[in-house]
């Protein structure tokens, strides 16, 4: 019993001192002794899609401003609770729940826990003054999307499918819809949207967001052989399948990259990504944790929404998209953000 | 053929399938114990070698060893002291209800583990490989999901009718393994494995249409409303904590396992066909018939399992709620010698993993080590062979034709 105890203490003054080394030896940063925690959505922090939007967010915060960072990922619905309640125990200053799926456990933690901060990202809050949702209008950049792929497209066939019918899923494919209509409308060259009707709100969906689902494979193929030659598969990450059923196929199809920038992210598909519609999470969780720690702003529930006017979302630039298209989407994107344009229309 | 005529000789030469299953349940506690020290065991390597901290100290073990070995000890320290922290007593707690939470927490995990685990051990006393407690919870869950979100009753009675709901949907999917199994003689095996795929699918399917599961107000995500208020198994030590009355049922189900497995003659039979089908037939028994009673009572107990994880949780229903559990319940089982205080400690210890792997996670070690222990724990019961040779332990004595003396002794054949 003794000794145990006095391994104990011995452990003890280690840390202790360690610690001492440790703050002796880091310069202050501005962030210092703040806590910023995340909880994923089913999924992992290394998913390429919003999960490791999130993350690379909390990182660029961690590297910059020196404050501490915890997370947790979760393997199913079940982990959503208990993953919280660990970040609350863990006393963290701000709790970032990612995804729509955490949305009840998030908003039942921040109404028991009124003294600790939440972030819900694709979530909503159903009141809490201590829980920030952080939304995305994706039909904006998406139309833009949509609008450069019907251009670029020399079938006029473009093809889009989603990983589940969900709204977050089914904004990208309405505005990415109404994009290619435009162009449409404007030349008066009639363009084929395979994999989605705007208008109806029926199309194509894998069932889930595994990667590179077989079943969106599927999809895919099936609008290659419809004469589809721009893609876009809303649905994290699909484009090992997809860059698959292209070459299958014998297409010279492109791709269109979903929430991050794929042609920087994996130059491996840079060839095939006519551009991406970026959701810019990282941009987003670093501002949040930035108020915070290093400005030391109060926190609020206000809503933080991306938009194209405050560059919360928009379309990667590539060298598939000429001087005259690029001209030609500032010019819309100017009209989204003036109003003129309704990305929904 | 009549009972005085039975030689030994005569009988069919049992399984190797059955008698693998025989040998891995007949474990003694001692090796299961070992089992699971060996497993924690090979899970601290797995931290210490995957953590860059250590990469780090050993790369420059010459210049400071002292150094490099304490951050192997860390390591251990910090990982399975999150485990203790996350499931049993949270040390850093500011008052004894945050600390005591972690416990809590872990016999809430345990009751659906437990349950479940009882479900596949009931099936294995009985000779089944059944891997099917995965689709029974599926259907069970379409059950509960259904009474609890479009039927509205009073408080108590809808919860109940929910259980009930879910215990009898259960049933009929284990039933038709059951009778494809004594009718047909298709193997249980894959016949479960094809039915969890129809199960959770079919499930999805309910959650996907707006007249049957889907949630009124919903983004067309497969996802159900949240279950009615007076359907949901209330807390039960208060607000505090998420201990919930799942753990009653639990603990309802392995007395009534107990008892129906150690104590009435038809759990006697249903041992009689596990230890030996033909000696079983021999002695008069209807093999096929138990098989069905079998898997429609195991499946009883996955169905409790699906209706305490259904009308426990925040939100509505998805299949993500089954969470693993009817596939955890076969680890359980094995590791619990599929009796019912076994599926105790086994169902508690599986409990206390899942609570345990946030704090785990907050302490910056990968919530993977745990599937590692687990896997590993499974292993070395499952191998007999490996464990007495890592620890010298002596071979057992072959039991001869066991069930056959113990049929004499109960005096069911002469």
């Amino acid at each position: 019993m003794n000794n145990v105890s006095r391994k104990a203490l011995a452990g003890v003054a280690m840390a202790a001192a360690s610690l001492l080394v440790l703050s002796g030896c880091a310069s202050p940063k501005p962030g210092a002794g703040y806590i910023e925690c995340g909880v994923s959505d089913e999924g992992s922090w290394t998913d390429k899609s919003f999960n490791e939007s999130v993350m690379d967010g909390l990182m660029k915060a961690k590297d910059e401003f020196g404050v501490e960072l915890k997370s947790a990922e979760s393997n199913s619905s079940e982990d959503f609770a208990p993953n919280l309640q660990s970040m609350i125990d863990a006393k963290c200053d701000v709790i970032i729940a990612v995804g729509f799926n955490l949305v009840d456990a998030v908003n039942t933690a921040a109404e028991a826990n009124p003294t600790n901060n939440f972030v819900t990202i694709d979530g909503w809050s159903n009141g809490a003054t201590n829980l920030k949702p952080v939304g995305y209008n994706m039909a904006e950049s998406s139309y833009l999307a949509g609008y450069a792929a019907a251009s670029y497209s020399t079938t006029k066939v473009v093809g889009v499918y989603g990983g589940m019918k969900i709204g977050a899923v089914t904004a990208f494919m309405d505005g990415f819809y109404y994009g290619a209509k435009a162009y449409e409308t404007e030349t008066g060259t009639p363009v084929t949207v395979v994999g989605w009707d705007a208008t109806t709100q029926k199309g194509d969906f894998i069932g889930g967001f595994a990667p590179n689902d077989a079943a969106g494979k599927a999809i895919a193929a099936g609008q290659l052989a419809q004469g589809a030659d721009v893609l876009l598969p809303v649905g994290g990450d699909q484009f090992g399948a997809l860059s698959e059923a292209i070459n299958e196929a014998g297409s010279s199809a492109k791709m269109i990259g979903v929430d991050k920038n794929w042609t920087v992210a994996n130059p491996e598909y840079a060839d095939l990504m006519l551009t991406s519609i970026e959701k810019r999470m990282t941009q987003a969780v670093y501002d949040i944790v930035k108020a915070a720690a290093v400005d030391k702003t109060p926190f609020t529930g206000d809503a933080y929404t991306g938009t194209l006017a405050n560059n919360g979302t928009d379309i990667s630039e590539t060298t598939f998209i000429d001087d005259a298209l690029k001209a030609k989407l500032a010019t819309l994107k100017a009209g989204i953000i003036d109003g003129s344009i309704n990305p929904l229309q | 053929m009549s009972k005085k005529e039975l030689k030994l000789a005569e009988l069919e030469p049992e399984s190797k399938e059955v008698s693998v299953l025989k040998e891995i349940m007949s474990g003694d506690p001692v090796r299961i114990a070992l089992s699971v020290l060996l497993g924690f065991f090979i899970g601290a390597i797995f931290m210490v070698v995957f953590n860059p901290d250590v990469v780090k100290s050993w790369s420059n073990f010459g210049a400071d060893p002292n150094y490099a070995l304490s951050t192997v000890w860390w390591t251990i320290q910090d990982g399975y002291g999150a485990l203790f922290s996350g499931s049993i007593y949270n040390l850093n707690a500011d008052n004894f209800i945050n600390g005591i939470r972690p416990l809590t927490e872990t016999l809430r995990f345990a009751g659906p583990l437990i349950m479940a685990g009882l479900a596949v051990s009931l099936t294995f006393r009985v000779g089944l490989f059944n891997i099917g407690a995965t689709g029974q919870m599926m259907v069970g869950l379409a059950g509960a999901t259904f009474v609890s979100t479009r039927l509205h009753m009073p408080q108590v009675i809808h919860m109940l009718v929910a259980v009930l709901a879910a215990i009898l949907c259960s049933m009929v999917w284990g039933i038709i393994v059951g009778i494809l199994k004594a009718r047909t003689g298709a193997h249980e095996v894959i016949v479960t494995i094809m039915l969890n795929y129809v199960a959770t699918d079919l499930f999805t399917y309910f959650l996907r249409e707006p007249g049957l599961l889907l949630e009124a107000n919903g983004g067309g995500t497969p996802k159900s409303d949240h279950p009615d208020g007076t359907a949901m198994m209330g807390a039960l030590l208060g607000p505090s904590f998420k201990l919930n009355y799942g753990l009653i049922f639990a603990a309802i189900a392995v007395f009534v396992y107990w008892w129906l497995m150690e104590r009435s003659t038809f759990g006697f039979r249903f041992r009689m066909v596990g230890h030996n089908a033909s000696a079983a037939r021999a002695a008069g028994i209807k093999v096929e018939n138990t098989f069905v009673w079998a898997l429609a009572i195991s499946a009883a107990f996955a169905g409790l399992a699906a209706a305490t994880q259904g009308l426990s949780m925040d939100g509505g229903l998805t299949t993500s709620i089954e969470a693993g559990i009817g596939f955890d319940a076969i680890t359980v089982a094995l590791l619990g010698g599929s009796r019912a205080g076994g599926v105790v400690m086994a169902g508690l210890l599986f409990g206390a993993f899942k609570a345990g792997s946030s704090s785990m996670q907050v302490a910056g070690v990968s919530p993977e080590v745990l599937g590692v222990v687990k896997a590993l724990i499974v292993l070395f019961i499952a191998a007999p062979p490996i464990i007495r040779a890592l620890y010298r332990l002596p071979k057992p004595e072959p039991k001869v034709f066991a069930a056959i003396q113990q049929a004499k002794a109960a005096k069911v054949i002469k």
